[in-house]
Parts: C-alpha cells; structure tokens; sequence
C-alpha cells in the first residue's frame, strides 16, 4: 500500500472577476511508499504547499484526486494516521507546552493516563521537558517547531507531513530535526516532507521529487540521482607526495581523465557543530 | 460562488418562512401592550439625537430614566413646563409604566400645583388659584390616560381618587366640594375591587363614602370589612372599629343592630 | 555504534542502528469518525480559555461592572423611582455589553484562526469542519454566559443592598406608642420591598438579553466565515442589528410594502428580545411569550449556523 497516491490532482486557483485562473498544480501523480522519507522539492510557488493542503483537505481539487493509505483524502478518516507540521507553525499563544498537546491529543480521541504519559515522552523526545509549563508565548523558533512535531507525532501517525520543517531553525535545531526524521523513519513512519534548503533534504530523505510550475519535473531515488556513474571518488590517506604522482600517471595509462586532485571538505554544518562540541568539552576541563 | 448564492436563497427563503411566527409574536405584543408609542419624527426632534439612538437601540427604559432624571433637575429649578414636557415624553416612551403615571400626576397636581399658586409674578392670589386649578385638571385628564393605558392595576384608581379627595375637594367656591369626594368614592371602590390592592385603599372608599353624604352606604361598606376574615385578612382593625362606632352614634343605630353595642369595651 | 560516511566524509548514524524510543502508549483510534460532541467541547473549551486570557473581554466586563455598581446613586428619589432606575441601568447595561461581546468575541474567532495559521494544525487531525465551527460557536456563547452572568451577580448585589437599605430606612420609622393601624401598614410595606426588588421576572429579561447576544453571535460567526477583514466582520453585524431592531419600526410603517418586508426579512426582528422595559414597568411577560421568543431564536440561529456551516465547509483555508 502507498502511504500517499494521487492521481492527476489539480489545482487552479481563481484569480478574481475576469482575471482567469492561476495553474499551480498540473496533473500530478504521485506516489510515496509505506516507510519511506520522500522529499518534495521546487522553488517558491511551485506547488509543494499546495500538494499538502491538497492531501489534507484544506483546499479542493480542481480534478483529479488523492488518497492517504487508499482512504480517499476528501474523508476525515484519511487524518487518523497523518501528523502536519505546517510551515512556520503558531500555536495558541496562551497555552503552555504540555496544554497545547494535551489539547491536540484530545482531538485526536485520546485522555486519561495514556495521554499524560505520551506527553511526557514527546516533551522528552523533542527535548522541551525544561519547558512544558512556559506559554507559547515565550517559545523561541526552535521551540515551535518542536513542539509543533510533538503535536504532530501526539497520536503516533503512520505518515508525517512535514512543510518545511527547519526553515529558520539554527543548525543545531536543524541537526536534530533531521536526526529525528531518521529516528521516525527507523520507527517504520513514512515522512513526506517539502523544502528549499537541497543540502539538508540530501541527508534524510530516500526519494525526492521536484515541482516547478505545478508540475513533477524530475523524480528519483536520492543517491542515484545525485551520483555521477562516470566518475570516480577514491579518498585516500597518508600518501606521499611522489606516489601521488604515479598514480595519476596509472589513471592516464587505463585512459581515463584526472578531473581534480585536491583535499577533500567537510561541510560547514559539521564544521559549526564540531567547534560547538570541543567549545563544550573545553568548559567541563575547567570545572 | 454557487455555495453563496445558495447560501443567500437559504437565509431569505427562510426569512419568509419565519414570517408567520414573526406575525405571531408581534400580535402577541400588541396584545400585551408592549413597547410604547411609534418612534414619529416629533419624537425623535424631542428626544435628540443621541437619546433617540439609544431608543433605537432598545434602551427605551433608560432613555425614559433620564428624560425623568432631567425633569427632576427642571423641577429643582422650578422650570415647569420643561419638566411638563419631559413628564409627556416619558410617557410616551413607557405607557404601561404605573410609576412615571402615577408620580407624573403627583408632580403636577401637588408640586407643578402649588409652585404655579404660589408664584410671585402671579398679580392676584385668584390668579395663582386659578393656575393651581389648572394643573389639577391637567393632572386629572393625565391620569386619566394612564389609566386607559393601564385599566387592570389598582394604583391609577387609587391616585384618582386622591386626587379628587385631596385637590378636587377644595377646588370649587365653597369647599369641601361634596362632588369630589363623590368622585373619589367611584375611583377608590374600584382600585379596592382588586384583590392585590393594599388595605388602605379599601378603607377610602367609606371615608369619600361619608364626606359624599353618603352616611349610610359609609357605615355598610365599614361593616363588610369589618365582617371580612381576621385570621385571613390583613387590616388595621381597630380603624375600622372606631369609625363604625363612630357611624353608629352619628346614625342613631340600635344598640341590638349595632356591630359594636354602646356597652361593649373597644377591642 | 557504527557511523557511516558519506563523500564529504561526514558521518550520519545508520537508520538500523539508531536507538528509537518506542511510544509507551499506541493509541487505538477509531476508523471511522463519526461527529463527536466531546471535540466540540474541547474546541469551545479552549475558544473559551483564549477569550479569558485575552485582556480585551475583560475590559468590556470591567466598564460593565462599573456601570452596574453606579447605578445605585439615585438616593433622593422614592425607592419606586430608585428600583427603576437600577433595573434600567443593569438591564441596559447588559444589553449593550453583551451585544459588544457577540459581535467583538466571534469577529476575530475564525479570521484570527486563519491568519495564525492554528486552523491548520487543527484541521489536520481527524476533526470535521462542523465540528471545528461549532466548538468556536459554543465557546464564544460560553464566554457570553459568563460574562453576563457575572453583571447578574453584581445586579444582584446592588439589588441586595438596595433593599436591605430600604427595609432599613422603613424599620426607622416605627415609633414608641405607634397606632397598630400604622404599624400594621409599615410592615406591609416592609414585605413588599423583597418582593419589589427581586422580581422573578428579571429572569425572563436576562434570558432574552442571551438569546438575543446568541442570535448576534451567530450572524457574526456567519459573516466571519467568508470574511477575512476584522472591520468587517465587526461593521457588518452591528448594521445587522441596528436593522434588526427597526424592524419592529418598519413594519408598522411599511407594512403595505410587502416585496420590501419580504426582503427585510432576512435580518431577524431583535426588538422581541427587549423585555427588560416591560418587566421593570411591571407588565405581565407570560412564560409562554418568553418561550416563544426563545424558540425564535434558537430556529433563527440554527438557520445562520447552518448557513455559516455551509460556507466553511467549501472555503479553502
């Protein structure tokens, strides 16, 4: 069973009297498999917020249709087992952390001593135990979008939507984000999540597809799409510099190209992470 | 769109269909005697603009509360037509209000009254009597339409009544008027036929009874309530006690027809 | 744990090796989801706890309060005078405050909802649209209960101490050696003071005040539905029942006219629910009026919340 199948969905937007109508997702057929993190990627504007609203049934099809684990997307059922994170999510500023779970854990048909303990894991999963008393209000960016995941996870669905779910999160939140995605993925949740930022998505996601314009460009498993089959990468350690010679030498013989022959970079993120992790360490020698 | 416009047809088809019980509602009212007077544009140039927004807005009593409030501080300083009009007003505004009738009367038969008699620009004293006895009879033909307004509460009779027992009574040329109090004794039998009416309105009507000349039918109606019962009735017995043994010596009763014998101690 | 890395050399935990902490509590939830009165309550309850928090309604309450209390500075005039003139005040008072609440409270319910962004997180759980728009109803009329019932108690309190300064005043006029006559006449009077001031009947006068802020509530909810504009929403409703209220006038005036009464009679006819008037003069209001005018109502706001209902469940959020 797919987790999410649509099947030619359409939207047009109505612009006003006489002004026509805006296409902002043609005819899209989209599958996303049980288990799976699914990344939908495309500019601004290109239909990846609508394709949610559409799954969710914030908005309507103009045709075509959508379907959640095979229940029709129109239904109310088709939400049992879906928890969104929507875009820069705003909760009600006047509840604390564990009233606002508590409130969306309700909705959901759950109380009682089982709701007050899956609270309690999901503060401590998001890691905002220290904050379950404190009002939205006074939340940071980060908070937010943690708690905004608890609330999605608060009835354990089997598909999370996530609309990008680290947008305006520092490094350190985006980090744990993606390490929860995983961690969701290994508990055999299916993730669909939607985002600009390609770096981050590379990481985390097993399939991604990409909208422009309301329509499915280009779709794939993320390390086929992203290896170059012609190329080569040997990383190789604590060689002399005359050896190196020869092997470019052996690679000219066998009639391929050396394309570049440099060290190899880590990335920002990690470099950003690591300084954090020994500034930390290097405080506790002190103590 | 569509879901719009189905939406407008719903609430107007709807709109129709509440007509009847609208209809229903409003008799109901009409039958009630609720709500006072049309708002006319002579009402509204009266009230102001603001006061009429407010009426508008469903805060008749209030607006009525202070028109009265108004007429008060006219009253304090003797500015008596003004307070006149505003009493006509409020009237108008709450019909079916016993208590702006009821003090609306007091005002002008007893203090508008006494204030017009005792005006110094007045030349002569037959001047302020004669503009006191206009008051009395705009009080008169006031209340008079409070109580064509309100036919089915004692407290406009019983005002009546008094009126014409304490004003009307010296308001002819050789006081006491015997025809007011005759006048009274109408008004205070019928405010004593209610079954909610205090006991001292009861016990006017045989006092106008006796100033009417009307001795005997005085002393008939001291004796009904004499006979009433006193476990059951509320009354100041032994009122009613004196006046009867005062009926009986003035009618020369019997002492065996008396309700109280010569030789009986009062109770 | 072993780390895999990719070819920045950066290394990422393996799926199967994370350690994932299993949720103690699965819950069981129901396939089909039929209308559930209880995710009413919980919307209305939390629609009801956010008005509360928000400073704006207690604002109202306050300067209705205050009205309320001064409402008793009336001391020079007969105590007839003096009860009218509470009654009005309190009963006017509530009227108009409550009539602000409808309108202000459930303006700002679903066009603030949309524009923070909480409807979504909302309507992505299995929670129908009719669900949704009637626990916001419910809790804008619960913060309307409230408030008005919190004016009735103060009422009441000034009531109180009104008559109990009455039968006061009333008690220092008995006299050593008085006439039992007089004494029977002044413990009369002092019987009927209860009875005076607290009129059974002022409860028809609040219930119709509430009927009347319900019906308010729900055409404002109505407008709401399809309006983003907080102006609007607020403007709309008060010219609706701004017409409400002269349409007693305009059928005594236009009552030949009957396309024109046809068409007014959309707005609902808000001049029934004015009984305070009536009962402060000491007029008969039967039950059975009270009860006609309530079914009103509540026919009249069954209409419009189906009709806002209607429009929700197409809108596109």
């Amino acid at each position: 069973m797919d987790a999410i199948r649509t099947e030619d969905l359409t939207k047009k937007y109505e612009l006003g009297w006489h002004k026509g109508r805006l296409l902002a997702l043609d005819k899209l057929n989209l599958r996303v498999h049980e288990g799976e993190v699914y990344g939908l990627l495309g500019p601004n504007g290109s239909g990846k917020s609508t394709t949610l609203k559409l799954i969710l049934d914030l908005i309507l099809p103009t045709e075509g249709s959508a379907w959640v684990f095979d229940v029709p997307c129109r239904k109310v059922s088709s939400r049992l087992h879906v928890g969104f994170l929507p875009e820069n999510p705003y909760f009600y500023r006047y509840l604390t952390g564990t009233e606002t779970l508590e409130f969306f854990g309700k909705l959901c048909g759950m109380g009682g001593v089982g709701l007050r303990r899956r609270i309690e894991e999901l503060l401590e999963l998001v890691g905002l135990q220290h904050a379950r008393n404190r009002r939205l209000g006074g939340y940071s960016k980060g908070m937010l979008q943690r708690i905004g995941l608890a609330q999605a996870l608060i009835h354990d669905p089997k598909l999370l939507l996530l609309d990008e779910p680290t947008a305006g999160v520092d490094p350190i939140g985006s980090k744990d984000i993606r390490d929860l995605i995983l961690r969701l993925k290994g508990m055999g949740k299916t993730v669909l999540l939607s985002s600009h930022l390609l770096a981050q998505v590379q990481d985390v996601c097993d399939r991604i597809g990409v909208l422009n314009l309301g329509q499915l460009i280009m779709e794939g498993d993320v390390k086929t799409l992203i290896s170059d089959q012609r190329r080569l990468s040997i990383t190789v350690q604590d060689l002399p510099e005359a050896a190196r010679t020869r092997v470019e030498e052996a690679v000219r013989a066998a009639g391929a190209t050396v394309i570049s022959v440099d060290h190899p970079q880590t990335s920002l993120e990690s470099l950003f992470l690591d300084a954090l992790k020994r500034d930390q360490r290097g405080a506790g020698q002190h103590d | 769109m569509l879901t719009k416009a189905l939406v407008i047809i719903l609430l107007f088809a709807t709109g129709l269909g509440f007509l009847p019980m609208e209809n229903s509602i409003r008799a109901e009212r009409t039958r009630l005697k609720y709500q006072g007077a049309r708002v006319t544009y002579e009402l509204r140039e009266a009230l102001g603009q603001n006061l009429a927004i407010a009426l508008l807005a469903g805060l008749r009593g209030v607006v009525a509360d202070f028109l009265w409030l108004q007429g008060h501080t006219f009253w304090e300083k003797r500015e008596w037509l003004r307070q006149y009009r505003d009493i006509e007003i409020v009237v108008t505004l709450q019909p079916q209000s016993v208590l702006f009738w009821d003090l609306g009367q007091w005002h002008m038969a007893w203090n508008i009254g006494y204030g017009a008699r005792s005006d110094p620009n007045n030349r002569t004293q037959a001047e302020g009597i004669k503009r006191e006895r206009e008051w009395h009879r705009k009080a008169r033909d006031f209340l008079q339409r409070g109580i064509e307004n309100i036919p089915n509460r004692y407290d406009l009779y019983f005002m009546m009544g008094m009126l014409y027992y304490e004003k009307f009574s010296r308001d002819c040329d050789e006081p006491p008027c015997r025809d007011a109090f005759c006048k009274a004794a109408e008004y205070f039998a019928r405010a004593a036929s209610f079954t909610n009416a205090p006991q001292f309105v009861a016990r006017m009507y045989p006092r106008a009874l006796e100033q009417c000349g009307e001795t005997e039918a005085a002393y008939a109606q001291w004796r009904l309530l004499w006979f009433q019962d006193h476990n059951k009735v509320q009354q100041a017995w032994n009122i009613i006690e004196r006046e009867i043994r005062q009926l009986e010596d003035k009618l020369k009763i019997p002492d065996n027809q008396r309700v109280f014998p010569k030789n009986k101690p009062p109770s | 744990m072993t780390e895999l890395a990719n070819h920045r050399g950066e290394t990422t935990p393996s799926p199967t090796e994370v350690q994932t902490p299993r949720p103690a509590f699965a819950p069981v939830l129901k396939e089909r989801v039929g209308f559930s009165v209880s995710r009413v309550w919980i919307i209305a309850g939390n629609t009801l706890t956010e008005a509360v928090r928000q400073k704006v309604f207690n604002f109202f309450l306050i300067i209705g309060l205050i009205f309320i209390a001064s409402a008793s500075f009336f001391a020079q005039f007969t105590f007839g005078e003096q009860l009218k003139f509470i009654k009005d005040t309190c009963l006017g008072v509530i009227s108009v405050i409550s009539t602000l609440i409808a309108i202000v409270g459930t303006a700002q319910l679903l066009p603030s909802e949309v524009e923070n962004r909480t409807i979504y997180t909302i309507l992505a759980k299995p929670v129908r649209r009719i669900e949704f728009l009637l626990g916001k109803f419910l809790g804008s009329l619960s913060l309307l209960t409230i408030s008005i019932a919190a004016m009735c108690l103060l009422f009441g309190a000034v009531l109180f101490i009104k008559e109990q300064g009455m039968i006061r005043e009333l008690r220092q006029e008995f006299t050593q050696g008085m006439p039992a006559s007089d004494m029977a006449d002044l413990n009369q009077q002092i019987r009927q003071v209860p009875q005076e001031t607290f009129d059974v009947n002022l409860v028809k006068a609040v219930l119709a005040e509430l009927m009347k802020a319900t019906l308010v509530a729900a055409i404002t909810l109505l407008i709401s539905t399809f309006s983003t504009s907080l102006v609007f929403n607020v403007a709309v409703p008060f010219m609706i029942f701004v017409a409400g209220m002269l349409r007693g006038a305009a059928a005594e005036v236009w009552a030949d006219r009957r396309i024109l009464m046809a068409l007014l009679a959309v707005v609902p006819d808000f001049g029934f629910f004015s009984l305070a008037d009536e009962i402060n003069m000491g007029n008969v209001v039967p039950w059975s009026h009270v009860g006609q005018i309530l079914v009103y109502g509540v026919a009249r706001t069954v209409v419009i919340v189906f009709a806002a209902h209607l429009i929700f469940s197409r809108r596109e959020i």
